[in-house]
């Protein structure tokens, strides 16, 4: 692997136009993750989802250069419809289009990033590999007082142009005070056996909102890790929804820095797996001064072979009285095979606070299959009926009703 | 419409139905009365095609084998029992899982499915004949319910189901007198020629409401007397202890 990475690496660099500071950087990063290699088991956080082994075993030799040189064209057809948004395209982790027409231009700044900063070294393997890997560097800013009109939609498209490659991609978001953006990460995959590492940096300054809903759904066959990065300064609110099942192998990272009194984040998610596919969310919360506040709930509906894991952290700083931290998650098993496993994790240092975890898996109620059924509903649309009951709480989570009504819909919900 | 020859059941072993033997025909009544522990619920739950009993005997309904049938494929034959406890079922909406249910048991008769007006309209019909707050349709199912709003509900269901043969399952434990009247009013307005009903209960109280055709004493998972509705009042007189 060691020289396909320094091959693939010179090739990009002589491919793009980085400056000497940045190539500097990215080799720094480049040579951590050849010391370090993919995350293995071994190693606490990764105990779940072994990424190492899932990219050996399903996709075997990783091509890390991708030839970004031809445009792809795009199919519109899998634009999401009946709701107005602005776009990013990704398609193979080329960008391909950046739309935000339905915005004042002058409120939303669209910076192509020269200057990294190795703010982002050694958080793990997987960013360093990204610093060192992804080609384009964007950081979008939304100005003081705005609010997008419409939710911005990134597209996370793949087409069967990549077989075994490694993808990177970043984005880094700027909410100025008082201003707020939803965004919707929508991945349809046409590809398979790629491994793809998205990494998003957020910081949220005083009073924003930012509210990201991540919706893989489609089936297909590629590993996934997404790391989110937010940091809030004070009254600040982030609000992130996973949904959680179309890939074989998705990990999903959300650290949270509460860094501003009475910033908030709430993290909800479903798992929704079938066919041996394996998941995981992994939270950090990290409340850092007083008065903040985190809620975290998810949902799982595993099936044959599938598994899900939830590791969930709360960490309460000696300062930060008056926090108030929550996380809960329920499973149903609805298979012997299948695994749900729940490691939340509180580690408080303040003495004023409220925080509270559980978790619950259990199977299908019969009963309550009985009870339908003799009312003349068959067997698969009962469990279809409690199996989105079961659901419907955490949906009702999410707070902008557009975005609810596309995950209904995603998920076959009827009203 | 339905013959039960020596049915027995058991779980692990243990014997709830012993030789019980039952047969209603179109447009009848039966009461069966019997002492906690009896076998009145396993009967039903036997009777809807609940799984895990241990069962041997012969069940014909409509001249058919029942246990050739699945649940919901009873319930599409007219088969219909009022649960003694309702289930809770979060996240599904009532008046859906109403729709769903009627609907399921119109298509597999091969009739027209009705659409959500039509629906509604025979909703709050049947709602209003029991008065039952119609806003109550729009929650959870059961979720939240009183005990007698969720033996109304499923009396409200029978209503709507309109089925051939109704099993009640204590529906008139919990209820006070108001709702066991409006109750028994729902029940005596589908008694039809040809709609028969299996009314379990503990009390004799409901008989004075819906007056059987006949009274079966059900103790030990065995019919021990049966008779007409005179039967029930004897039985209150006495007790269960010194019936036999
Ligand atoms: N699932 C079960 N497992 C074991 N025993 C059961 C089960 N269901 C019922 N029984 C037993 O069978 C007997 C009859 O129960 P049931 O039919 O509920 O009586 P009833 O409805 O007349 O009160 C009782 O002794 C009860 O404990
Ligand atoms: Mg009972």
């Amino acid at each position: 692997m060691r020289e396909q990475l320094v091959t693939d690496f010179d090739k990009i660099i002589s491919d793009s136009n980085f400056s000497k500071k940045d190539i500097e950087l990215k080799r720094i990063s480049l040579d951590k993750f050849i010391e370090d290699g993919f995350p293995t088991k071994k190693k606490e956080d990764w105990k779940f989802l072994d990424i190492n082994r899932a990219i050996e075993k399903n996709i075997g030799e990783l091509d890390f250069y991708n030839d970004y040189s031809f445009q792809n064209k795009i199919d519109t057809s899998y634009f999401v419809k009946g709701l107005e948004h602005n776009k990013i395209v990704f398609i193979n982790g080329r960008i391909e289009k950046i739309d935000f027409k339905s915005e004042d231009s002058n409120k939303i700044e669209i910076i192509e990033e020269s200057n990294l900063s190795n703010k982002f070294n050694n958080i793990n393997s997987l960013i360093n590999l990204n610093n060192a890997f992804a080609n384009k560097n964007y950081k979008i800013n939304v100005k003081e007082n705005y609010s997008l009109k419409k939710p911005l939609i990134v597209y996370h498209l793949t087409s069967n142009k990549i077989y075994k490659k490694n993808i990177n991609l970043r984005l880094d978001f700027k909410l100025e005070s008082n201003s707020s953006l939803r965004l919707i990460d929508y991945f349809e995959d046409d590809s398979k056996d790629n491994f793809i590492n998205i990494f998003y940096n957020f910081d949220l300054e005083k009073d924003s909102s930012l509210k990201n809903y991540k919706i893989d759904h489609k089936d297909n066959k590629n590993v996934k890790y997404s790391f989110n990065n937010i940091d809030q300064k004070e009254n600040s609110i982030s609000e992130t929804f996973i949904l959680s099942s179309g890939s074989s192998f998705f990990k999903n990272e959300v650290n949270c820095d509460l860094n501003g009194k009475y910033s908030s984040a709430f993290v909800n998610g479903i798992f929704k797996l079938e066919d041996f596919k394996n998941h995981e969310i992994k939270t950090n919360i990290n409340h850092l001064t007083e008065n903040t506040k985190s809620y975290q709930l998810i949902k799982s509906v595993l099936g044959e072979g599938s598994k899900a894991a939830y590791q969930g952290k709360i960490s309460v700083n000696s300062i930060a009285q008056k926090t108030d931290g929550y996380q809960l998650s329920k499973c149903i098993l609805l298979d012997k095979t299948s695994e749900f496993n729940a490691k939340p994790e509180l580690e408080i240092y303040a003495d004023d606070v409220k925080c509270s975890h559980g978790s619950a898996s259990g199977s299908l109620n019969e009963d309550s299959i009985f009870y339908l059924m003799s009312r003349g509903i068959n067997y698969e649309q009962a469990k279809e009926l409690l199996i989105n009951g079961f659901l419907l709480d955490v949906i009702e989570k999410i707070t902008d009703s557009e975005t609810k009504n596309l995950i209904k819909n995603t998920l076959g919900l009827k009203e | 419409m339905l013959k039960i020859n020596n049915l027995n059941a058991k779980i692990d072993k243990k014997i709830i139905l012993n030789n019980f033997s039952l047969n209603i025909n179109p447009g009848e009544v039966h009461a069966i009365m019997g002492p906690n522990g009896s076998g009145k619920s396993t009967l039903s739950n036997i009777l809807s095609g609940k799984k895990g009993y241990d069962v041997t005997g012969e069940i014909l309904y409509e001249n058919k084998n029942l246990f050739e049938l699945e649940t919901e494929e009873r319930a599409h034959k007219g088969i219909f029992l009022a649960f003694q406890y309702p289930l809770e079922i979060p996240g599904v909406n009532t008046n859906i899982f109403l729709k769903t249910s009627l609907n399921a048991i119109r298509r597999a008769n091969g009739e027209k499915e009705l659409d959500a007006i039509e629906f509604l309209n025979l909703v709050k019909e049947k709602a209003k004949n029991l008065k039952f707050e119609e806003e109550k349709l729009n929650r959870q199912l059961n979720v939240g319910f009183s005990g007698g709003e969720k033996k109304k509900n499923e009396i409200l269901q029978m209503s709507i189901l309109n089925p051939k043969l109704s099993i009640l399952d204590e529906t008139d434990s919990g209820l006070d007198i108001d709702a066991l009247r409006i109750v028994a009013d729902g029940v005596n307005s589908l008694r039809k020629k040809n709609n028969s009903f299996l009314i379990i209960t503990h009390y004799q109280r409901l008989l004075d409401y819906i007056k059987p055709d006949f009274v079966h004493v059900l103790i030990n998972g065995k019919i021990i007397k049966s008779g007409g509705p005179e039967l029930a009042l004897e039985l209150e007189k006495k007790g269960y202890e010194n019936f036999n």
